[in-house]
């Protein structure tokens, strides 16, 4: 600890003469270190460890200086598990709303932390941060996707076709079918949408949920796929798609402002007519 | 592994008569079939068990029981409570179960298996099953 | 003599136990008293140190369990050591 504070402070210094030999005065110099007053935010932060079951799950705060953390949520975490608490656990990757790793419960909405704002309202509240509700805990911030990965997987989310196409030989789309696909393929499968659905937070052994139900009609929709009928045929039942009540959580709250209650309404639409 | 499918499939068939099987079975099933008029010697004898006898079934249920070291071989009767009198966790009792599965060569499902708790039970059951052999 | 009544949660840990043993039996003969000792072993673990009363510790055991076993089960886990 002692070391890493005192690497911290030389990396600084020299910071600073770098700085410095570009041509700042050392005044501006130090002002542009200390410009920014103080801001501190309190993060609740949902906690539980894997390794000891039998303690409850708990809220943990850390206390950050908003002035010196980068301006998204995932910056504030990161900094705490670099800085404060190693422990601290949680998804993440590309860190520009893109992989979806990093979706959790912050201030009661289902989002992604790298791209959502730390508020800067004054005074400060302090902000919670939960794991994506309604799913199994593997640790901290951490949800158990398995289940979610399987009904993925159970809609078959790849080009079926019933004639192979030519050798060497693309398979061509219009352009008016390939805007079909718009608002669709954006989705990154971060369960937000999933995981703010009522219908899916009691039904989720039988129910496909808005996330993977919108990848199914992100199937069906492509004029270069073959099996509409099959894909349609294994939603004809009481749950796949009809446990959706159009509750409309999910477009509420999808992080890539997608419509995930709009391509359900579209699935059903297509099972009344074929 | 074909036997396993079958055993399974046998089991699957004779679930829905193992439910109507009487627990008491009569003693001298051997003999039953050659009192009968022929007519009706094809007439199922659920307690029969196709020539596993009680006294069969009892005597090969305590034998294993007898391998298990775990169990207290001073109480080992045929009324025996696997917790009260054998000294059985409910671990054990799970593996002894698993045990009578093998000799027998029948697979016991769940709900089934976590209702034999004594050798009496025990005994009752494999009686009740007429792919058991 | 009353039978011992379960709960539906006693049942669950019983039947994971159960598939377990079942599972354990694709397993070369050679090595299967190994893969059940250690079965044997992880539940006892837990008996010990779990309240009978934590639901909530249980069911995440159990889940943690099947996870487990299934993870075993592959036919490319042959044998197995531990302490």
């Amino acid at each position: 600890m002692a070391l890493n504070a005192s690497l911290r402070s030389t990396w600084n210094l020299s910071a600073l003469r770098r700085l410095a030999q570009r041509g700042f005065s050392t005044a501006a110099v130090q002002r542009m270190a200390t410009e920014k007053p103080p801001n501190p935010k309190t993060f609740k932060i949902y906690r539980w460890n894997p390794d000891s079951p039998t303690e409850e799950p708990r809220m943990q705060e850390y206390k950050l200086d908003l002035s010196q953390t980068g301006p998204m949520v995932l910056d504030a975490l990161i900094k705490i598990k670099n800085e404060v608490d190693p422990t601290l656990t949680f998804r993440r990757s590309c860190r520009e709303g893109i992989c979806g790793s990093c979706a959790m419960n912050i201030d009661g909405k289902n989002t992604l932390a790298c791209i959502t704002h730390i508020p800067k309202e004054e005074p400060s509240k302090d902000m919670l941060i939960y794991p994506l509700p309604h799913m199994y805990v593997v640790k901290d911030l951490v949800p158990d996707m398995t289940y979610f990965y399987k009904q993925y997987a159970s809609i078959k989310p790849w080009l079926q076709r019933k004639d192979a196409p030519e050798a060497n030989k693309e398979i061509l789309q219009s352009p008016e079918e390939r805007k079909k696909l718009d608002g669709l393929y954006e989705c990154i499968l971060c369960a937000c949408c999933s995981t703010a659905c009522p219908s899916y937070w009691w039904n989720q052994d039988v129910y496909l949920g808005p996330s993977v139900l919108l990848q199914a009609y992100r199937w069906m929709a492509d004029s270069r796929d073959q099996h509409l009928q099959e894909r349609l045929s294994q939603m004809e039942n009481a749950f796949s798609v009809y446990r959706c009540h159009t509750i409309m959580n999910c477009t509420r709250t999808c992080p890539k402002h997608l419509n995930p209650g709009y391509a359900i309404a579209q699935i059903k639409l297509l099972m009344t007519k074929n | 592994m074909f036997r396993v499918a079958s055993i399974r499939l046998a089991a699957l068939v004779s679930r829905a008569r193992v439910a109507a099987t009487v627990t008491a079975a009569p003693r001298l099933a051997i003999n039953k079939p050659n009192m009968m008029p022929s007519i009706i010697t094809s007439a199922r004898w659920y307690s029969d068990n196709g020539g596993l006898s009680r006294e069969k079934i009892e005597s090969r249920i305590i034998n294993l029981l007898q391998d298990f070291d775990k169990v207290n071989q001073e109480k080992l009767t045929p009324t025996a409570d696997f917790s009260k009198d054998l000294g059985l966790d409910s671990l054990d009792t799970v593996e002894v179960v698993m045990a009578i599965e093998e000799e027998f060569s029948v697979e016991i499902p769940d709900d089934d298996a976590d209702n034999i708790s004594s050798v009496k039970k025990a005994i009752d059951y494999i009686a009740g099953r007429e792919d058991a052999n | 003599m009353g039978t011992r009544r379960l709960s539906g949660l006693q049942k669950d840990v019983l039947r994971l136990y159960r598939d377990c043993l079942r599972a354990i039996k694709t397993k070369p003969e050679e090595t299967q008293h190994r893969f059940r000792a250690f079965a044997r072993q992880e539940f006892e673990k837990n008996i010990v140190s779990v309240k009978r009363t934590d639901v909530r510790a249980i069911e995440y055991m159990l889940r943690v369990g099947r996870r487990r076993m299934e993870q075993y089960m592959s036919p490319n886990v042959r044998d197995i050591s531990f302490i």
